[in-house]
């Protein structure tokens, strides 16, 4: 660049458009007449430019959350992610009850003596999953026993898809809600049996008492 | 650079990336983003403002509240959000899915608003507040205007002038019940599942 | 290589003249007003109760309007004299287009006026740096295209094929513009996008403007100034290209820093941090290719403003690195620390780089030197300080106020009180700023009138305009 010629400041013949156009290509287009510290200088700038890309990706990997959106806490580590929220079945089953069987069956599982039976210490509903899940999906209708007393004067509507229309999941949690409300302590009954029953029974009518009780 | 062309598709590509990735990207990632339903609840959250207060939020957008106050939380750790109680958990991209215009707001001279709706108890204190303002806050008394007190002064009467009362114009009213509506749902297991975990790591202390 | 007679330069000169001293008059007119509102808005953040009563003129509005004022109305006038100026001399001919520059002006500003008219009665849009309503924008989008013509006639009709930095920056902010700008109208206002997509697209769009638009112009005019005031080329002018690229690949992504901890999808921020890291790169070229305005002839005040431009704009760059970090950016965010860092960026880099060149053609188009030198020094020092004052004292107020916000037991009472003093001080410095600016718009109408006196006969000193 020296030999360029370098007009003092302030003196009347600086450097004209033109020549600040050309003088600046010629900057460019000749390196190879430079001294020596000015060879140092692009491995300086290379190593200054990789040094910031790799403290850049660096940061960029710990702290970007893998560009999940879901994360937006960039410490969270994603195979610690479960977004499978399952709803705890007794408190998701008491809302269901509440919203349904609640009607007929009391707030206490208590019934109505001679109309609802009971499912407080029931035997029905503390025994056998084939028959409670069936009496859910499809309905009852029939004379029944259930701790000693007898009931029939109305039917057992439907809660599956012939009636209210709930999902497998849903009779799986209410059914688990009354086996461990009321006094009741009968294991849970899980959404998988509920679905292999359902796929046993294909459509059909309100059961009858007879027709369940034959089953194991 | 003689090639004018290569210096001008540089150019439109610089940001044309830029507007891809960041623009285009956020969209694509949550552009789509559903409210979570709550089948608990029987509910969907967030739930929809009533329109009442999305009339409110229009005052709140022209008077320029978000100068001085932000509308989102951030996580417990992460500044004093939570333990200046303005909201329990941090504010995520779902809490924003209905909102025609997102004010995230520039500076704190005020506190968060995210969930004043729940600290707030009623219209009037909004009224008191606009009307009378505080040491750090200005008052906005063109949004109240006098009109001779009848026998039995309105309930919603800030002040009294003589025999003149001082009532909010119905802008601060849309402005209140838009206030009162600011208040976010609980939390989303989504992003809760993700989220919660805070390791005691900070930017820094990695490795 | 075709040399550029002086006498064709004279001329590009003095037949734009009329054009772009209305851009520079318009220009002027904004930075007094926005100096004003700044003011104003600025004894609100400490005394909230003044002019409270005022809907006009309630802190969200003046806030919002000097913003708007002091971007679309000084920053862009006076960016698109500079650049259509510069790119006119490089291109070694005449402007072309004058007349649709002159109707474009008339509208731009037409607009703006009625923007901020808009914003007063309370239609603000509420997103930062894009206040003014949607039916405005597209009306400045069109004046926009009129005024950029001659810019890019000038460069595509261009005398020589090789290409200088200055032409780099300028023609990247002509075209950036439109299309960062119909990007966010369509985006935010128009069609917005759905939810804190907005966010995320606002302040890309900020940045932006600011890396993308008004800083290349001002550094168009610093890769002009420093080789004409030195005498000198630019020092390791092989590298300009490398910074320029920096600046546009990386600068691009570097808004959404701002978001870090907001409700946000993590990579969003963390690409915003990692951006503006890597941008330094940009910084370190430009200090390296301008470094010589520093050891320049401190007695041309053009000079001066570039060197002090150079310094803020380099200083801003380090610390808009520093805080964009998690752990500082968790004490500084949402507080007066980001005004204080737009205000170096807008004011100590934009405003003095490109000051520096108004300084510089102002003669050259008018055919006059400047009537008074010491104008020109007071309106510097006044300058210098009022910059200083304010960065530095809107610094202090943020850093305080951030440390104190992170204390929950902390009311906001008790931290207006420890912040009161430092922004009592910016007001001071915003004063100090409108002092300056009335200085220079005083000087400039006095140059034009002289002018204006010449044109017509009269015997005013006349300056040799093609000295350069
Ligand atoms: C419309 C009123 C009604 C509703 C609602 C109702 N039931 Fe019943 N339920 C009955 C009647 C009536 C019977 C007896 C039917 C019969 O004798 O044929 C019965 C019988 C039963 C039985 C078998 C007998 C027993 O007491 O163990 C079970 C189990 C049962 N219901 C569970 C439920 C559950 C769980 C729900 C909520 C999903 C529900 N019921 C909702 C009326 C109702």
């Amino acid at each position: 660049m020296s030999d360029h010629p370098s007009p003092k400041p302030g003196s009347s013949s600086s450097l004209s458009d033109g020549e600040l156009l050309h003088a600046h290509e010629q900057a460019v287009a000749d390196k190879t007449d430079d001294r020596g510290s000015y060879k140092l200088l692009p491995l300086v700038l290379l190593f200054t430019f990789s040094g910031l890309i790799f403290f850049g990706g660096t940061y960029l990997n710990l702290f970007s959350g893998h560009f999940d959106p879901r994360i937006f806490d960039e410490r969270a580590l994603p195979h610690t992610v479960d977004t499978s929220v399952k709803m705890d079945p007794v408190v998701y089953g008491k809302k269901l009850y509440e919203s349904l069987c609640i009607n007929c069956h009391q707030p206490t599982g208590l019934g109505v003596p001679g109309t609802f039976p009971p499912l407080a210490g029931s035997e029905w509903i503390n025994g056998s999953e084939e028959r409670i899940v069936r009496i859910l999906e499809n309905g009852l209708k029939g004379p029944i026993t259930v701790k000693g007393m007898n009931f029939g004067t109305v039917p057992m509507p439907a809660v599956g898809a012939g009636g209210a229309n709930w999902s497998d999941d849903k009779i799986a949690a209410v059914l688990t809600y009354v086996r461990q409300a009321f006094g009741n302590t009968s294991g849970p009954v899980t959404e998988e049996k509920v679905v292999e029953i359902h796929a046993k029974i294909g459509a059909h009518a309100e059961w009858s008492p007879e027709e369940l009780l034959k089953l194991p | 650079m003689k090639n004018g062309l290569l210096l001008f598709v540089g150019i439109f590509a610089s940001l044309a990336l830029s507007w891809g990735g960041l623009a285009l990207g956020s969209n694509a990632q949550l552009g789509g983003l559903a409210p979570y339903y709550d089948q608990l609840e029987n509910r969907a959250f967030p739930e929809r403002a009533p329109g009442i207060a999305s009339r409110g939020k229009l005052v709140y957008q022209d008077l320029g509240c978000a100068a001085c106050h932000t509308q989102e939380v951030r996580r417990p750790g992460y500044g004093s959000d939570t333990e200046r109680k303005w909201g329990d958990r941090q504010s995520y991209a779902r809490d924003y899915i209905h909102q025609e215009r997102v004010l995230l707001g520039l500076s704190r001279v005020g506190p968060d608003l995210t969930n004043v709706g729940a600290r707030l108890k009623s219209a009037d204190d909004v009224y008191k507040l606009l009307y009378h303002g505080t040491a750090t806050m200005p008052s906005f008394t063109f949004l109240f205007e006098e009109r001779p007190a009848h026998a039995q002064p309105s309930p919603k009467a800030v002040a009294m002038n003589g025999d003149r009362e001082i009532v909010p114009t119905p802008r601060a009213e849309v402005l209140a019940a838009y206030l009162l509506s600011l208040s976010a749902p609980a939390d989303y297991p989504a992003e809760k599942a993700v989220n919660a975990i805070a390791p005691a790591k900070k930017e820094g202390e990695h490795k | 290589m075709t040399q550029v007679t002086s006498n064709a330069l004279s001329e590009s000169d003095t037949s734009s003249r009329w054009p772009l001293s209305l851009l520079l008059c318009a220009a002027l007119k904004w930075l007094v007003l926005a100096g004003v509102l700044s003011v104003i808005s600025t004894i609100q953040l400490h005394t909230p109760s003044f002019l409270a009563d005022c809907s006009w003129l309630t802190h969200g509005r003046t806030q919002a309007l000097q913003e708007t004022i002091f971007i679309y109305g000084w920053a862009a006038n006076v960016g698109f004299a500079v650049a259509l100026w510069l790119l006119g001399r490089l291109g070694g001919a005449p402007l072309r287009g004058l007349g649709l520059l002159t109707a474009g002006t008339v509208f731009w500003n037409l607009g703006v006026a009625f923007g901020l008219v808009c914003i007063a009665m309370g239609e603000a849009t509420g997103v930062p740096f894009l206040q003014m309503p949607a039916y405005v924008h597209p009306l400045l989008l069109v004046a926009y295209a009129a005024i950029a013509t001659p810019g890019i006639l000038a460069w595509t009709g261009r005398r020589q094929r090789a290409t200088f930095a200055t032409q780099w920056y300028a023609v990247a902010a002509l075209f950036l513009f439109p299309w960062l700008y119909s990007a966010a109208q369509v985006m935010l206002l128009g069609a917005p996008v759905r939810g804190i997509g907005q966010a995320v697209v606002a302040v890309w769009f900020g940045q932006n403007l600011l890396s993308l638009w008004l800083i290349p112009i001002a550094l168009a005019a610093a890769y002009y100034l420093v080789p004409k005031l030195t005498g000198r080329t630019i020092a390791n002018y092989d590298f300009a290209p490398h910074g320029f690229w920096a600046l546009l690949f990386f600068g691009a992504w570097t808004g959404t820093r701002q978001l870090v901890g907001g409700p946000v999808p993590a990579w969003i921020p963390t690409m915003g941090i990692v951006a503006t890291l890597i941008v330094l790169f940009h910084y370190v070229i430009v200090a390296l290719n301008l470094r010589g305005v520093l050891c320049g002839d401190k007695r041309d005040i053009a000079l001066r403003f570039v060197s002090f431009g150079l310094v803020a704009y380099l200083i801003g760059g380090i610390f808009d690195a520093i805080f964009a970090f998690q752990t500082f950016a968790e004490v500084v965010q949402f507080t007066y620390f980001p005004m204080a860092q737009l205000k170096l960026a807008l004011v100590g880099a934009y405003s003095f780089l490109i000051l520096g060149a108004v300084y510089y053609l102002a003669p050259r188009i008018t055919g006059l030197a400047w009537p008074s030198s010491g104008l020109i020094r007071m309106h510097f020092r006044l300058m210098v300080l009022g910059t200083l004052v304010t960065v530095v004292s809107l610094g202090m107020a943020g850093w305080t106020q951030g440390h104190a916000l992170l204390d929950a037991k902390l009311s906001f009472a008790a931290i207006a009180a420890s912040t009161r003093p430092w922004l009592l001080a910016a007001t001071a410095g915003e004063a100090i700023l409108l002092l300056g600016s009335l200085v220079l718009t005083v000087h400039f109408f006095l140059l034009q009138a002289a002018a204006g006196c010449s044109t017509f006969g009269s015997t005013a000193p006349a300056m040799e305009a093609s000295a350069s």
